[in-house]
This record gives C-alpha cells, structure tokens and sequence, in this order.
C-alpha cells in the first residue's frame, strides 16, 4: 500500500508568521531556535550560479564586481547564461555539437581537396539541427557560436543605466531619512529591512548584509558611489507614431503553413526577437541554475548550505527536520466507517540516537490549531519510548534486544528505532472526501549544538527539552 | 561479407511458429525473432532477437536494408470490431519500404511504411496512419489518426507536437554492416532462400 507512505498524508503545524501545515521531509529545524522551519519561513538566498549541462560553476556577479571593476564584465556571465551550451528554441532540450566530414579544398593547393572536420548543433529530441535555420557549420567545436544581436541593445542599455542612478539615489535619500530618524536606537530594525525589501528596478544580487552596530560604514560607502556617479545620464523619452506599417494584403487569404508558425512558448523564450517563423529561431545559450543556502530568519542562522562544487550533491550545512524530529506515518488503515470506532495501526520512527520519550496528546475541544479534524481520535495516554538509531545495530548479532515492556494493547511491533501503535478513530462527518485526524506529539530533544557553559562542564552533556508538534493525518475516505 | 549460418533442422529449437517466412539471401534473421504468417523480408535487412512480426490478417512486405530492434512489434491485425472468423474480409497487405529503423519496443500497425523513417522506442503506431518517407516518430508517442504523414515530419514530446525538418535522417548503413557482421556470432540465424528475388512492391 505505497499510497499510506505518501508523503502528504501527514502534516506537522509550522509556527511561523503564517501557519503552514506540509510533510516533515519539506521542513527544516533551527537547533538554536528550537523550532520547526518551512521554506516560506526562511530566507532563500543564492549561493552560486552553474550551468546544469557542463556542470561549470559561474562565480557571482556581485564577487566579479567587487575584485575587477574596472574590467568589463563578460556580457554572457552578468545575463547569467553559460558561454558553452545551447537550448534548443524549437524543444528547450540541451543542443548537443555533432561533426560530419566534408570535403573542402587545402589552403595549399586549391584544386586538391580535403576531408576537414564541419561541427553544427542538433537536438537529441526533436531532431533540430543548427542547418535549419541557415545557420553555417562552423569549424571549430566551440565557440564559433554566435548568437544574433539585438538591434535595440544600445537603447535598452541606456535606459536601464539611467534608471539604476534614479533608483540609487531614491535609495540614498530613504536610507538617509531613516537613520536620522532612529540614530538613538540599535540598527537592528535597519539591518533586516535593508535585507529583506526587494529592490527597486533589481539593482543586481547584491546583498545589502550589514552587521548590527555598523550602519555609518554602508552609509559611507553609497555617499562615495555617489561622489563617482556625478555624471547626469540623460534619456530621450520614446516617441509616439501617427502611423502603422499597414497588414501585408494577403493577410487573409494566404494559407498558413503550420509547421512554419512558432509557439507562443518559442517564441516568448527569445523575448528580443519573438519571431512568428520558424525558420528564424536561433539557439540561445543555456540559463544558469542556482544553489542556494536557507537561513532562518529569527536568529539568522544557516539552515541548508549546499557545497560550492556543482557536480556535489552534498550539503555543508543540513539541518533537516527528519533529522531531528520523531516521525509519524500510516502503516494500516481498517475500513472506515461512520461513528464506528476504528483501529489504525501508526509508526513512529526516532531519528537521533539516544532514547526518545513521546507522548501524545489529543486537541482539546476549542484548539485553534485543530481546524481540519473530521473524527474524534483516541491517542495511546502512556508514554512511548523510542530506541535510539543504532547504525551498526544489523551487523550486530550479538546485541540482546533492550526490554521495554510494551502494553501489546498500544504497541504492536517494535524494530530498532521504530515502533508501530494504534490509536482510535471514530469518523465523525458523512460527507466525501478524507477523514482527517490530529493530535499533538511531545517529546524530548537534546540540542546537542548548544554550547556548553565552562561552568557547568560536569553536568550531563545536554539537557532535554520538550518539544510540541501538532500532526495532522489524513486516513482516506469513509467505506460505507 | 555476410556469414551465413545454415542451421541443420534439428536443432531449430524455437520453431514453435510456422516459420513460412520469406527471408531473401543477405538478410538477417535471429532465431529468437518469432515471425508469423506471411511475411517477406527484403535482403539486408536485420531483424534482432525478440522482435516480433505477425502477419494475421494478411501478408506483410519488408524491404531492404530496414533494422527490426529487440521487442519491436510490427503486426498487421485485423480491424478491431471485425473477428477473424469472418467471411468476405479480404487480407490487407503492409507494405515497408528501405532503410527504415524499428527501434526498441515501438509498435507498428501501419498499413504503409515509406523510406527513411525513423520509429523510435515505445512508439505506437496505429492502424490508420500512413508514413511517407524521412518521418521520424518520437519515443513514447502515440500516433492514430487517420492520415497521411507529410514527408520529413518529426513528431516529438508528450503531445505529439510536430515539426519538419530539412533533411531526411541518414540511413543507418554503418549499423547494418556492424550488426550483419557481429549478430551471427552470437545468434543462430534463422534459414534463408536461396536464389528468390525479393518480390516487387506495388
């Protein structure tokens, strides 16, 4: 029944600024907050680019501009796509370079001719090759590939310049006002809100990361940009037209040739040109993916830091929550029935090493947590133990099992760090869709990650906590 | 530079199907391919291991130089609402033309097969298309309308999108020779006959 292993079936409750309630394998936990984490209550933040066909780690625009400023940025690396690779325009695929042998006349000796090697670009998927659209075979294997240019490029330029000065100096001022406002108080307030306001007109990835206690230094830096920038850039405004290219006077009746016309997607993903013709898609290169790092947004600790190298998988930094909360799934679901009290067999399963204590608990009537419940749900009122997760625990054989004294009424199996325990459910709803129950799972955490004190070096290494969860589990529809 | 392999009839072990195959002299048939009912098969052309042919509701033509790849399908049945026991129906018969390529797992019922396609793995062709020549069937992509292929179509991706390309895909001569040199050394090859041309198409 691979469907009860399904990782939406069960919910934990996230406190964040909005409740949000999704699997545990998608959460995260901040050992120094001592709390659940989701995506939507973390900051994502980019570590670097890479290209996901050569695996070639792009070093980051803002790490190029601070060591070579006065070098210009390579054009392809501050659009963020990879010099080497191609998308296919006609499928998205990677375009991949094929070499066939023509005969060409020697430099040497015109009338004698040679076989030299042609390379052009084809599409393992839909079989689109860099000929169909008269583009010529190039002679080297890389790096003959030109993309067309963009006849408004210089416009566009300009504009966007004129517009990052005015969205600077927009900056400067409001900075400026604020500072004056709070110089009193501690920069706190200023950190976070230079670090989470989006950006006006995307002045780049520049992270405005200031450090609590050192808002003269940003300030100091921007007043000398401006000091540079003094030079007024100057635009002129677009100009309307009376008149418009008249339709070509076939428009009607000329037949259209399908295979010719463009998809809207082909045609969007080259917004420069948008042609309506096939036979004028060009190859662009290929978009960089990023890695990126999540940081909790209460004490700014990192969550997950990936490793710098593209063709790693690895993490430096991976504070996953089923690392470090128990976890409870559906093993076996009886036939549900409308106010019959039904028996579901759960497993919870201990993902740290030392013994963990669990008690759950059902909502109260009133709990404003507990809004999706359709049925009453009697949870097992002992505790639970949980053996720790012995790595080496299947090669030993010589380990006596640890004795826990399980009431077989509540436990039904127990294997290493996992046990199996039923609670009871009575639906309460006979209406469709999914009878859905929760209750609260307490248990105790060791944050191993938490200094220890020199004073108190002799005591136990780590003091437990107690942790509460609140765990939605959705059991099916009612058979009648 | 073809080995022929004639095998003594004793040792046919697979022959639980009726092998009245027409295999003409050059051609490449394993053993292990079944083969059913009226087919020929043009000279050059290799079938693999575990590819099927099955002429139910009639004869079926392959020409030269087409490569039949492992667990491929090529069948002419009879029309869905219409038993085999019925009288009157007359036998259709599926012609393949030269240089085609049945990759892996596809499956074709098409009645006319032209040049140069290309049928890629897992394909599924129906009983009502007609392939031209240089047509190119996409991995996975069902095809099973009622028409005519335009020459040099490629049809791609989930939803059967189309598009046409310049040139025709090449014929897979190196492959061919490859195969027809290395195949029988691994495989008993099924009989072929000797001194009959290959019929001519219509």
């Amino acid at each position: 029944m691979a469907s009860l292993l399904q990782p939406d079936r069960v919910l934990y409750l996230v406190h964040g600024e909005k409740k949000i309630r999704s699997p545990l394998s998608t959460l995260y936990f901040c050992r120094y907050c001592s709390e659940l984490r989701s995506l939507e209550c973390v900051s994502h933040e980019v570590d670097s680019h890479y290209c996901p066909s050569c695996l070639e780690n792009m070093p980051s625009a803002e790490a190029k501009l601070k060591k070579n400023r006065k070098r210009i940025c390579n054009q392809l690396n501050e659009n963020f796509r990879c010099a080497n690779c191609f998308d296919c325009p006609c499928c998205m695929h990677t375009l991949s370079t094929r070499a066939t042998n023509i005969p060409a006349p020697l430099p040497d000796d015109p009338s004698k001719t040679a076989m030299k090697k042609a390379y052009y670009l084809a599409c393992g998927f839909c079989r689109w090759t860099s000929r169909d659209v008269g583009m010529a075979d190039k002679s080297v294997a890389s790096g003959g590939w030109q993309e067309p240019d963009n006849p408004h490029t210089q416009r566009i330029n300009k504009l966007i310049e004129y517009y990052q000065q005015l969205a600077q100096r927009e900056k400067l001022e409001r900075d400026r006002k604020k500072l004056a406002r709070r110089r009193p108080y501690m920069p706190l307030a200023f950190s976070q809100h230079t670090i989470h306001v989006v950006e006006k007109y995307g002045l780049g990835t520049r992270l405005q990361r200031q450090r609590p206690g050192a808002p003269i230094t940003s300030l100091a830096g921007l007043s000398l940009k401006e000091g540079e920038d003094q030079k007024e850039i100057n635009i002129e405004p677009a100009q309307a037209l009376d008149e418009v290219e008249p339709l070509p006077e076939d428009c009607y009746t000329r037949p259209i040739n399908l295979p010719e016309v463009t998809s809207l997607r082909q045609r969007l993903l080259q917004p420069d040109f948008q042609p309506a013709g096939a036979s004028q898609l060009h190859p662009k290169h290929k978009h960089l993916l990023i890695k990126r790092s999540l940081r909790c947004r209460k004490c700014e600790h990192n969550l997950s830091k990936p490793e710098f190298n593209p063709t790693s998988i690895k993490f430096k930094i991976q504070l996953v929550a089923v690392s470090y909360i128990p976890e409870v799934r559906i093993m076996s679901i009886p036939n549900l029935r409308f106010q019959k009290e039904c028996q579901v067999l759960l497993t919870l399963t201990n993902p740290v090493e030392n013994i963990t204590h669990v008690t759950l608990v059902g909502c109260e009537e009133g709990d404003p947590e507990d809004i999706n419940s359709t049925a009453k749900v009697m949870v097992p009122t002992k505790e639970l133990v949980l053996a720790g997760k012995d790595a080496a625990a299947e090669y030993d054989e010589l380990a006596e099992p640890q004795d826990f004294q399980d009431d077989p009424d509540v436990v039904a199996f127990r294997k290493s760090n996992k046990i199996g325990f039923f609670i009871k459910v009575v639906p309460q709803r006979e209406e469709d869709g999914d009878v859905t129950v929760s209750f609260k799972i307490r248990h105790d955490f060791r944050n191993l990650a938490a200094p220890i004190r020199p004073s108190e070096e002799g005591d136990a290494p780590a003091e437990a906590i107690w942790l509460t969860h609140h765990v939605e589990l959705s059991l099916g529809p009612i058979i009648a | 530079l073809v080995q022929e392999r004639f095998l003594p009839s004793q040792f046919h072990v697979f022959s639980a199907n009726s092998c009245s195959a027409n295999i003409a002299a050059g051609a490449v048939v394993c053993v292990e391919s079944e083969i059913r009912g009226d087919v020929t098969i043009g000279p050059r052309t290799v079938v693999h291991p575990k590819a099927r042919i099955i002429a139910e509701a009639g004869p079926i033509i392959i020409g030269e130089g087409n490569l039949i790849e492992e667990q491929a399908l090529i069948i002419n049945s009879y029309p869905e609402n219409i038993l085999p026991d019925t009288e009157g129906v007359e036998p259709k018969t599926m012609t393949i033309g030269i240089n085609n390529v049945f990759e892996v797992g596809c499956v074709s019922q098409a009645l006319k097969i032209g040049d140069n396609n290309v049928i890629e793995s897992k394909a599924d062709l129906g009983k009502n298309v007609i392939l031209t020549s240089g047509c190119i069937v996409g991995a996975c992509c069902q095809v099973n309308t009622c028409e005519v292929i335009p020459e040099n179509t490629v049809i791609y991706g989930s939803n059967c999108m189309r598009r046409v390309q310049t040139e025709r895909p090449q014929p897979q001569t190196l492959q061919l020779d490859f195969l027809m040199k290395i195949l029988p050394n691994y495989h008993h090859m099924k009989k072929t006959v000797k001194g009959t041309s290959t019929p001519v198409r219509n």
